[in-house]
């Protein structure tokens, strides 16, 4: 087990968004948490890499464990962390800068300073996120020229290019067009050989084609977490039955 | 909440119960043929074929279209899945139907062989299986369909006691060959309807419960 989550609430102000949330993450494994919006998907999301600690009033209870170290522990580096487990965003969210320093940018942050190194690290990155081709004959223009579906691709490779272990991606696609969407879903399967993934999706279809396992999310809890061939054909809980089947509300 | 979706899937089922109505016409019509020596109705059940073939190509549409545009999951899945495993089987009930039917009409020419009680007794045996098993789908009743599977083996043990029995007959009544080797193809033709049946039944239990009872295997 690479990562997981123990009795985890979740509290926005006297909201509480998360309840008891127990959930584990298999190494090399594709999660991914599916549920109706507002059900607490990102919010659980953002926990596995602390970036709920940037909402003010924010507050967690419970444990998240990666690897044997509780990542709330106040011992812990949260930039650290966050090389760690990496996150992809729903809208493509580049630098204004060349696709080059983008790539880069969490290296040099890193302090990273060879020149061979980090050209090294940008191609290779730009390989793994399936870019390379597309972009290497323009590594120095502006990355805000590339389409929305090259954009994503390019925060994928930026970050892997600090060689995270987990990479968090909420809705990735959702702003995509069907084939940007494909390259994309193709992508995960090929990096799910050397990243553990979670991923949030409010499609269906695309949690039970890019997922190992899957978690239905319902106000704040965890109603049933399987393999993805099991939930979508026999769920065991009606309200997952309910969900999945468009009988909901 | 009654989706575009489940309105059409719910009209695949009743055109489902429609063919296994006719599918069951056919078998009650061409068992009453062969054992009342009425070739007028076994040419009915010969002629009705084509609705039951019709209903199957209607179905098989309906599935690939469902699958297509709307892809179902877990339950509905399951369902359309389902769906089409039975109208196959409900067409194959159709084919021997007609095979019964055509060994009737042949029969009902030629003297009758002193057979009809066993023939009776396994048609009443495959047909109820066959009733069953149509109840099982339309209630969702997967005990029921249980019950069925088990009462395979009775209709196998008839159906083998009665080529037994022609067999006999054959060595001691050499011009009567040709009748009881129509018998025998008849007397499949009933087993058949109940390992059909059973198929129907294995259906049911994937739709209600998604667990694969066939072949033995999974149970
Ligand atoms: N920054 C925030 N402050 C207060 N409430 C929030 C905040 N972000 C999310 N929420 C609330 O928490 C609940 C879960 O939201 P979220 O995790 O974004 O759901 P999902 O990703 O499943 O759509 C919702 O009721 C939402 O309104
Ligand atoms: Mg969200």
């Amino acid at each position: 087990m690479k990562m997981y989550s123990k009795s985890l609430n979740f509290y926005y102000g006297d909201f509480q968004a998360l309840h008891d949330v127990n959930l584990e993450f298999q190494k090399n494994q594709v999660t991914a948490l599916i549920g109706p919006s507002g059900c607490g998907k990102s919010t659980f999301l953002r926990c596995l890499n602390r970036m709920n600690d940037l909402i003010p009033i924010s507050r967690v209870e419970g444990d998240i464990m990666l690897e044997g170290m509780n990542i709330y522990d106040a011992k812990v580096d949260v930039v650290e962390l966050r090389r760690r487990v990496g996150m992809v965003f729903q809208k493509p969210n580049p630098f204004p800068k060349t696709i080059f320093e983008n790539v880069a940018y969490g290296l040099r942050v890193n302090g990273v300073k060879d020149k061979t190194y980090l050209e090294d690290k940008v191609e290779e990155s730009l390989k793994h996120a399936a870019l390379w081709e597309e972009v290497k004959d323009r590594l120095h223009s502006s990355a805000l020229g590339l389409s929305g579906g090259q954009q994503q691709r390019l925060c994928i490779a930026r970050a892997l290019a600090v060689e995270p272990e987990i990479l968090l991606m909420d809705e990735p696609a959702s702003a995509l067009d069907p084939i940007a969407t494909q390259k994309i879903e193709e992508l995960i399967h090929i990096l799910k050989r050397k990243y553990t993934i979670i991923i949030v999706t409010h499609s269906m279809q695309q949690a039970a084609r890019v997922s190992d396992v899957t978690a239905f999310f319902y106000m704040g809890r965890l109603i049933e977490v399987g393999d993805t061939e099991k939930m979508f054909t026999r769920p065991s809980n009606k309200q997952t039955e309910d969900y999945i089947t468009g009988r909901f509300g | 909440m009654e989706t575009h979706f489940h309105a059409q899937l719910e009209k695949m089922r009743v055109k489902v119960l429609e063919m296994s109505a006719y599918a069951q016409k056919a078998i009650e019509d061409a068992c009453r043929a062969l054992l009342t020596r009425d070739s007028d109705l076994a040419q009915k059940v010969i002629d009705g074929d084509i609705i039951i073939n019709k209903l199957e190509c209607e179905i098989d549409d309906m599935t690939l279209r469902l699958l297509a545009l709307d892809q179902p999951m877990a339950v509905d899945l399951r369902a359309i899945v389902g769906m089409m495993r039975v109208s196959v089987n409900l067409e194959r009930v159709g084919d021997e139907a007609v095979n019964i039917a055509e060994k009737a009409m042949f029969l009902a020419t030629r003297p009758p062989l002193p057979f009809s009680e066993q023939l009776q007794e396994l048609s009443d045996i495959a047909l109820d299986m066959f009733r069953a098993a149509i109840t099982a789908f339309r209630e969702g009743d997967p005990d029921l369909s249980r019950e069925i599977c088990s009462w395979d083996s009775q209709c196998n043990a008839q159906d083998v006691k009665v080529i037994k029995d022609l067999v006999n007959y054959m060595g001691k009544e050499a011009p009567a060959v040709e009748r009881a080797v129509s018998t025998i193809l008849t007397s499949r033709s009933l087993e058949r309807i109940g390992d059909l049946s059973t198929n129907i039944g294995e259906a049911v239990v994937f739709i209600v419960e998604g667990v694969s009872i066939k072949h033995r295997l999974c149970r």
